[in-house]
């Protein structure tokens, strides 16, 4: 699974940059996701593998693999050794075919 | 002339500093053999200024709006940016930059045909920039640096030769543009292989790397340029690998030269082989005349 399906006009490319970006915007997405996802011009499917920890619909339409390993952060957990590494092992279980990890 | 003085390629796993404590003794004492072999080196050198070039890991410029290189101006760099911080696991940091460097890098490879962005507020850094910083310990040796952040992973990659005849461009602008006497420290931050967000997380490419670090140290650049394409590094770890591309801007900057490594060690939650290169910058020199 490399970037041959790499559309970078997908949105969810900015609500992850923006995320990593802004100590604000973390802390709304952790306390009303949905509100936050309003704001994105997200496709339909784009916004439900969000929604359901989808990783592997997220990069079957599109996603870049090194901004997918940060929203698994953004989600999981971004400490070494700690939330960082739950973080690895859900996208990973994801990628390998359970799709769904919420 | 200024010269190059130094030269080396380095990985910069985060796990260098986070997990570096849990790792086995064996591993440690690698990591630890490795920076402080690049440091003593660095500070050997007497450098007047290191130049980074590093993957950007999207982390300063829009994935719709990305540039191939970006040069950090600052007078200051600080970092790790917020975020990172706690995945990286180090303390905030300060190293003197060089805006008149960074200045004359910009114009200078402009002027060589060669499109560069530049930017003078403080570039956001990972563990691109902090990896190294903190394991050469470079704030504490008080040699500027001028980081130049680069698209490894972001499609259309410029490829092994792109990223030669840039550290070619690179090369003759040390040589040509900067003051006579300048002596110029280079440094190729990324790779070894691994897989960044990816399903193979944890693949880690042992014959690739063993392979890729003989190669570089034999000072065979046409192999080297017809054998490390994209699709090459892809298999190697999709995404993360193709950070050896830094390790080529350099490379084309100083030519052939034989390079040494201070060994190899793979450690599964490092994510990344770690091993790094430095080059002779001593080697290929004209021989002196016997007196």
């Amino acid at each position: 699974m490399g970037l041959e399906k790499f559309d970078p006009a997908l949105a969810v490319h900015d609500l992850i940059q923006d995320l990593k970006w802004s100590v604000e915007l973390r802390a709304e997405f952790t306390a009303n996701e949905a509100a936050v996802l309003d704001r994105y011009p997200l496709r339909p499917d784009e916004r439900r593998a969000i929604e359901t920890r989808n990783f592997l619909a997220l990069y079957d339409i599109g996603l870049h693999p090194y901004l997918g390993g940060q929203l698994a952060r953004l989600i999981f957990g971004n400490e070494a050794g700690k939330g960082a590494t739950v973080a690895v092992n859900k996208l990973v279980e994801s990628l390998q075919g359970k799709g769904s990890v919420a | 002339m200024a010269e190059i003085v130094f030269a080396a390629g380095a990985p910069h796993a985060p796990g260098l500093i986070g997990l570096l404590e849990a790792a086995p003794a064996d591993v440690k004492d690698i990591v630890a053999t490795t920076y402080r072999n690049l440091a003593s080196a660095m500070v050997s050198a007497n450098a007047d200024v290191l130049i980074v070039f590093a993957n950007d890991h999207l982390a300063n410029s829009r994935i719709r709006a990305y540039p191939d290189f970006l040069i950090g101006m600052a007078a200051e760099h600080r970092g790790p940016f917020e975020w990172f911080k706690p995945w990286i696991g180090c303390e905030d940091y300060s190293v003197k930059g060089s805006p008149e460097i960074a200045a004359a890098l910009f114009n200078g490879m402009t002027r060589r045909g060669i499109r560069m962005f530049a930017q003078n507020e403080n570039l956001k850094f990972d563990d691109n920039i902090s990896v190294p910083v903190q394991l050469t310990r470079l704030a504490e040796l008080g040699l500027p640096m001028v980081p130049v952040l680069q698209n490894c992973t972001v499609p259309p990659i410029p490829d092994q030769h792109r990223c030669y005849a840039v550290g070619e461009a690179l090369g003759d602008f040390i040589r040509n543009d900067l003051p006579a006497d300048m002596r110029v420290a280079l440094l190729g931050s990324g790779g070894l292989s691994h897989e960044p967000g990816g399903a193979r997380y944890y693949f880690i490419d042992e014959a690739f790397d063993r392979w890729f670090l003989d190669l570089v140290a034999s000072g065979d650049h046409a192999r080297l340029l017809k054998e490390l394409t994209l699709e090459k590094m892809e298999a190697a770890g999709s995404g993360g690998t193709s950070e050896l591309l830094s390790w080529v801007v350099v490379l084309g900057a100083i030519g052939s030269r034989p390079g040494k490594s201070f060994g190899y060690t793979v450690h599964r939650d490092f994510k990344c082989g770690v091993g790094a290169v430095l080059w002779d910058m001593e080697a290929n020199l004209p021989k002196r005349r016997a007196a």
